[in-house]
Protein backbone atom coordinates (compact mmCIF):
# COMPACT_ATOMS: atom_id res chain seq x y z
CA UNK A 1 0.00 0.00 0.00
CA UNK A 2 2.67 2.29 0.74
CA UNK A 3 4.89 1.33 -1.85
CA UNK A 4 1.79 1.80 -4.10
CA UNK A 5 1.32 5.18 -2.80
CA UNK A 6 5.49 6.00 -3.23
CA UNK A 7 4.72 4.61 -7.03
CA UNK A 8 1.62 6.97 -7.56
CA UNK A 9 3.31 10.01 -6.18
CA UNK A 10 6.47 9.45 -8.12
CA UNK A 11 4.37 8.98 -11.35
CA UNK A 12 1.92 12.52 -10.44
CA UNK A 13 5.27 14.61 -10.32
CA UNK A 14 6.13 13.28 -13.28
CA UNK A 15 2.95 14.68 -14.67
CA UNK A 16 1.63 11.63 -15.57
CA UNK A 17 -2.15 12.14 -17.02
CA UNK A 18 -3.63 8.74 -16.06
CA UNK A 19 -1.68 8.46 -12.62
CA UNK A 20 -3.76 12.07 -11.88
CA UNK A 21 -6.87 9.90 -13.37
CA UNK A 22 -7.28 7.66 -11.00
CA UNK A 23 -6.22 10.16 -7.71
CA UNK A 24 -9.62 12.02 -9.10
CA UNK A 25 -11.21 8.36 -9.06
CA UNK A 26 -9.66 7.21 -5.73
CA UNK A 27 -10.37 10.48 -3.63
CA UNK A 28 -13.19 12.95 -5.25
CA UNK A 29 -15.91 11.59 -3.61
CA UNK A 30 -13.98 11.90 -0.16
CA UNK A 31 -13.03 15.60 -0.95
CA UNK A 32 -16.60 16.53 -2.06
CA UNK A 33 -17.69 15.46 1.01
CA UNK A 34 -15.18 17.51 2.78
CA UNK A 35 -16.36 19.76 0.99
CA UNK A 36 -19.55 19.96 1.71
CA UNK A 37 -19.41 19.84 5.41
CA UNK A 38 -17.27 23.12 5.60
CA UNK A 39 -18.41 25.36 2.75
CA UNK A 40 -22.03 23.84 2.49
CA UNK A 41 -23.69 22.14 -0.76
CA UNK A 42 -23.84 25.40 -2.89
CA UNK A 43 -20.29 25.82 -2.86
CA UNK A 44 -18.77 22.15 -2.87
CA UNK A 45 -18.65 21.32 -6.22
CA UNK A 46 -16.61 24.66 -7.19
CA UNK A 47 -14.52 23.76 -4.10
CA UNK A 48 -13.30 20.83 -5.12
CA UNK A 49 -12.67 21.73 -8.64
CA UNK A 50 -10.55 24.23 -7.48
CA UNK A 51 -8.89 21.97 -4.86
CA UNK A 52 -8.37 19.83 -8.20
CA UNK A 53 -6.30 22.70 -9.96
CA UNK A 54 -4.22 23.48 -6.57
CA UNK A 55 -3.17 19.84 -6.83
CA UNK A 56 -2.19 19.59 -9.82
CA UNK A 57 0.15 22.56 -10.06
CA UNK A 58 1.29 21.53 -6.44
CA UNK A 59 2.16 18.22 -6.68
CA UNK A 60 5.86 18.47 -7.89
CA UNK A 61 6.10 20.30 -5.09
CA UNK A 62 4.32 18.22 -2.88
CA UNK A 63 7.64 17.18 0.52
CA UNK A 64 5.55 14.06 1.66
CA UNK A 65 5.55 14.99 4.82
CA UNK A 66 2.45 13.80 5.07
CA UNK A 67 0.52 10.90 3.38
CA UNK A 68 -0.90 11.92 0.38
CA UNK A 69 -4.28 11.81 1.19
CA UNK A 70 -3.71 14.27 4.68
CA UNK A 71 -2.24 16.90 2.01
CA UNK A 72 -5.60 16.31 -0.22
CA UNK A 73 -7.55 16.53 2.53
CA UNK A 74 -5.68 19.53 4.21
CA UNK A 75 -6.01 21.40 0.82
CA UNK A 76 -9.71 21.00 0.05
CA UNK A 77 -10.49 21.50 3.76
CA UNK A 78 -8.40 25.28 3.53
CA UNK A 79 -9.87 25.81 0.01
CA UNK A 80 -13.56 25.16 1.77
CA UNK A 81 -12.78 27.31 4.53
CA UNK A 82 -11.52 30.16 2.22
CA UNK A 83 -14.49 30.04 -0.21
CA UNK A 84 -16.50 30.22 3.53
CA UNK A 85 -14.83 33.48 4.36
CA UNK A 86 -14.86 34.97 0.73
CA UNK A 87 -18.58 34.48 0.85
CA UNK A 88 -18.59 35.91 4.62
CA UNK A 89 -21.00 33.55 5.65
CA UNK A 90 -19.87 32.55 9.74
CA UNK A 91 -21.59 29.73 9.87
CA UNK A 92 -19.62 27.23 12.13
CA UNK A 93 -20.07 23.48 12.62
CA UNK A 94 -19.77 23.23 15.93
CA UNK A 95 -23.04 24.71 15.69
CA UNK A 96 -24.18 20.85 15.49
CA UNK A 97 -26.82 19.67 13.50
CA UNK A 98 -29.56 18.78 15.61
CA UNK A 99 -30.50 15.76 16.72
CA UNK A 100 -32.10 13.28 14.75
CA UNK A 101 -35.88 12.36 15.52
CA UNK A 102 -36.45 8.37 16.17
CA UNK A 103 -32.74 8.19 17.30
CA UNK A 104 -31.06 6.19 19.63
CA UNK A 105 -30.39 9.76 21.99
CA UNK A 106 -33.84 11.34 21.84
CA UNK A 107 -34.82 10.06 24.73
CA UNK A 108 -37.98 7.61 23.69
CA UNK A 109 -35.81 4.61 23.92
CA UNK A 110 -35.26 5.52 27.58
CA UNK A 111 -37.61 5.31 30.59
CA UNK A 112 -37.34 8.51 33.00
CA UNK A 113 -35.56 6.58 34.97
CA UNK A 114 -32.49 6.26 32.39
CA UNK A 115 -33.52 2.16 31.78
CA UNK A 116 -34.27 1.24 28.63
CA UNK A 117 -37.85 1.36 27.33
CA UNK A 118 -37.60 -1.77 25.52
CA UNK A 119 -35.02 -4.15 25.19
CA UNK A 120 -32.25 -3.53 22.48
CA UNK A 121 -33.31 -6.09 19.81
CA UNK A 122 -31.29 -8.84 18.73
CA UNK A 123 -29.45 -9.39 15.75
CA UNK A 124 -29.17 -12.80 13.71
CA UNK A 125 -25.77 -11.83 12.25
CA UNK A 126 -23.46 -10.44 13.95
CA UNK A 127 -20.26 -10.77 11.80
CA UNK A 128 -18.76 -7.45 10.55
CA UNK A 129 -17.69 -10.07 7.65
CA UNK A 130 -20.54 -11.40 6.54
CA UNK A 131 -23.13 -8.30 7.09
CA UNK A 132 -20.52 -6.36 4.34
CA UNK A 133 -21.16 -9.51 1.99
CA UNK A 134 -24.71 -8.53 1.91
CA UNK A 135 -25.20 -6.48 -1.16
CA UNK A 136 -29.12 -5.10 0.37
CA UNK A 137 -27.87 -3.98 3.32
CA UNK A 138 -25.07 -2.04 1.70
CA UNK A 139 -27.31 0.31 -0.41
CA UNK A 140 -29.45 0.72 2.72
CA UNK A 141 -26.04 1.89 4.59
CA UNK A 142 -24.98 4.03 1.07
CA UNK A 143 -28.37 5.91 0.74
CA UNK A 144 -28.80 6.75 4.85
CA UNK A 145 -25.27 7.91 4.83
CA UNK A 146 -26.02 10.19 1.63
CA UNK A 147 -29.39 11.32 3.85
CA UNK A 148 -27.40 12.32 6.95
CA UNK A 149 -26.33 15.95 7.54
CA UNK A 150 -23.02 16.79 5.87
CA UNK A 151 -21.10 17.43 9.30
CA UNK A 152 -22.45 13.89 10.74
CA UNK A 153 -21.63 12.37 7.20
CA UNK A 154 -17.96 14.18 6.98
CA UNK A 155 -16.76 13.30 10.51
CA UNK A 156 -18.60 9.40 10.37
CA UNK A 157 -16.45 9.40 6.83
CA UNK A 158 -13.34 10.41 7.98
CA UNK A 159 -13.36 8.34 11.15
CA UNK A 160 -14.76 5.13 10.16
CA UNK A 161 -14.30 4.88 6.80
CA UNK A 162 -11.10 6.44 6.48
CA UNK A 163 -9.36 6.27 9.95
CA UNK A 164 -8.38 9.67 10.36
CA UNK A 165 -7.50 10.56 13.94
CA UNK A 166 -9.24 12.37 15.91
CA UNK A 167 -7.02 15.32 16.18
CA UNK A 168 -6.26 15.75 12.00
CA UNK A 169 -10.35 15.63 11.84
CA UNK A 170 -10.81 18.38 14.30
CA UNK A 171 -8.22 20.22 11.93
CA UNK A 172 -9.76 19.10 8.48
CA UNK A 173 -13.43 20.23 10.08
CA UNK A 174 -12.63 22.91 12.32
CA UNK A 175 -14.81 21.42 15.20
CA UNK A 176 -13.80 20.45 18.15
CA UNK A 177 -12.93 17.31 19.19
CA UNK A 178 -15.86 17.08 21.37
CA UNK A 179 -18.28 17.74 19.06
CA UNK A 180 -16.21 15.28 16.37
CA UNK A 181 -16.86 12.57 18.80
CA UNK A 182 -20.63 13.61 19.22
CA UNK A 183 -20.97 13.83 15.34
CA UNK A 184 -19.30 10.38 14.43
CA UNK A 185 -21.45 9.26 17.64
CA UNK A 186 -24.68 9.98 16.03
CA UNK A 187 -23.55 9.22 12.46
CA UNK A 188 -23.10 5.76 13.85
CA UNK A 189 -26.36 5.24 16.05
CA UNK A 190 -28.05 6.25 12.54
CA UNK A 191 -26.29 3.26 11.08
CA UNK A 192 -26.89 0.75 13.47
CA UNK A 193 -30.78 1.65 13.64
CA UNK A 194 -30.53 0.56 9.89
CA UNK A 195 -28.63 -2.32 10.45
CA UNK A 196 -31.30 -2.83 12.99
CA UNK A 197 -34.36 -2.58 10.71
CA UNK A 198 -31.99 -4.86 7.72
CA UNK A 199 -31.96 -7.69 10.65
CA UNK A 200 -35.55 -7.60 10.87
CA UNK A 201 -37.08 -7.45 7.93
CA UNK A 202 -34.48 -7.98 5.30
CA UNK A 203 -34.78 -4.19 3.98
CA UNK A 204 -34.35 -0.89 4.52
CA UNK B 1 -24.19 4.50 39.04
CA UNK B 2 -24.91 5.18 35.17
CA UNK B 3 -28.03 4.54 33.59
CA UNK B 4 -28.34 2.49 30.38
CA UNK B 5 -29.15 6.35 28.76
CA UNK B 6 -25.84 7.79 29.78
CA UNK B 7 -24.24 4.29 28.89
CA UNK B 8 -25.55 4.78 25.34
CA UNK B 9 -24.18 8.08 25.09
CA UNK B 10 -20.93 6.96 26.08
CA UNK B 11 -20.61 3.80 23.91
CA UNK B 12 -18.77 5.29 20.97
CA UNK B 13 -15.93 7.06 23.46
CA UNK B 14 -15.96 3.40 25.47
CA UNK B 15 -15.15 1.88 22.23
CA UNK B 16 -13.28 4.30 20.72
CA UNK B 17 -9.35 3.20 22.01
CA UNK B 18 -7.70 6.07 24.17
CA UNK B 19 -10.10 8.36 24.24
CA UNK B 20 -11.64 7.33 28.24
CA UNK B 21 -8.08 7.26 29.32
CA UNK B 22 -7.80 10.08 31.39
CA UNK B 23 -10.84 9.50 32.47
CA UNK B 24 -10.08 5.87 34.24
CA UNK B 25 -13.23 6.14 37.08
CA UNK B 26 -15.75 6.78 33.67
CA UNK B 27 -14.50 3.79 32.09
CA UNK B 28 -14.89 1.45 35.01
CA UNK B 29 -18.62 2.97 36.07
CA UNK B 30 -19.18 1.89 31.99
CA UNK B 31 -17.61 -1.56 32.43
CA UNK B 32 -19.44 -2.14 35.76
CA UNK B 33 -22.68 -0.95 34.06
CA UNK B 34 -22.11 -3.48 31.43
CA UNK B 35 -21.14 -6.36 33.76
CA UNK B 36 -24.66 -6.25 34.85
CA UNK B 37 -26.53 -4.42 32.32
CA UNK B 38 -27.43 -7.31 29.20
CA UNK B 39 -29.24 -5.07 26.88
CA UNK B 40 -25.95 -2.71 27.90
CA UNK B 41 -23.93 -5.09 26.47
CA UNK B 42 -25.91 -6.09 23.05
CA UNK B 43 -26.46 -2.58 22.75
CA UNK B 44 -22.17 -1.48 22.77
CA UNK B 45 -21.70 -4.90 21.02
CA UNK B 46 -23.87 -3.57 17.88
CA UNK B 47 -22.27 -0.16 18.30
CA UNK B 48 -19.04 -2.21 17.33
CA UNK B 49 -20.66 -4.09 14.81
CA UNK B 50 -22.15 -0.85 12.85
CA UNK B 51 -18.72 0.51 13.43
CA UNK B 52 -16.65 -2.41 11.57
CA UNK B 53 -19.67 -2.82 8.92
CA UNK B 54 -19.28 1.02 8.10
CA UNK B 55 -15.21 0.68 7.95
CA UNK B 56 -15.64 -1.66 4.99
CA UNK B 57 -18.00 0.55 2.70
CA UNK B 58 -16.21 1.93 0.03
CA UNK B 59 -17.24 5.53 -1.73
CA UNK B 60 -15.75 5.90 -4.63
CA UNK B 61 -16.22 8.28 -7.11
CA UNK B 62 -18.13 6.98 -10.56
CA UNK B 63 -15.68 6.72 -13.29
CA UNK B 64 -18.30 9.12 -15.32
CA UNK B 65 -17.97 11.87 -12.23
CA UNK B 66 -14.47 11.54 -12.02
CA UNK B 67 -13.76 11.88 -16.22
CA UNK B 68 -15.53 14.58 -16.14
CA UNK B 69 -13.86 16.18 -13.29
CA UNK B 70 -10.69 15.60 -14.79
CA UNK B 71 -12.15 17.61 -18.16
CA UNK B 72 -13.02 20.39 -16.46
CA UNK B 73 -9.99 20.55 -14.90
CA UNK B 74 -7.80 20.27 -17.84
CA UNK B 75 -9.75 22.84 -20.13
CA UNK B 76 -9.15 25.48 -16.54
CA UNK B 77 -5.29 24.54 -16.83
CA UNK B 78 -5.65 25.65 -20.60
CA UNK B 79 -7.33 28.70 -19.97
CA UNK B 80 -5.21 29.87 -17.77
CA UNK B 81 -1.99 28.99 -19.45
CA UNK B 82 -3.98 30.86 -23.17
CA UNK B 83 -4.49 33.40 -20.27
CA UNK B 84 -1.29 34.60 -19.42
CA UNK B 85 0.37 33.89 -23.07
CA UNK B 86 -1.69 36.94 -24.21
Amino acid sequence: MIDNERELIAQLMKGDDYAFRRLIAQYHSLMLNIARAIAGDTFADDVVQEAWVSVYRNIVNFEQRSSLKTWLLTIVSNQAKARLRKESRQVSLDQLDGETPGSYLDGTHFKKNGHWQQSVPRWNNESPESLLEEQQLQRCINRTLDLLPSAQKAAFILRDIEQQSFDDICNILSVSAANVRVLVHRARLTLMQVIDRYQETGSC
Amino acid sequence: MLSCKQVAALASDYLDRNSLDNNTQLKWQIRLHLLMCANCRRFVRHLKITQQVGAGITKHASPQDAEMVWKKLQAHIKEETQSKQK
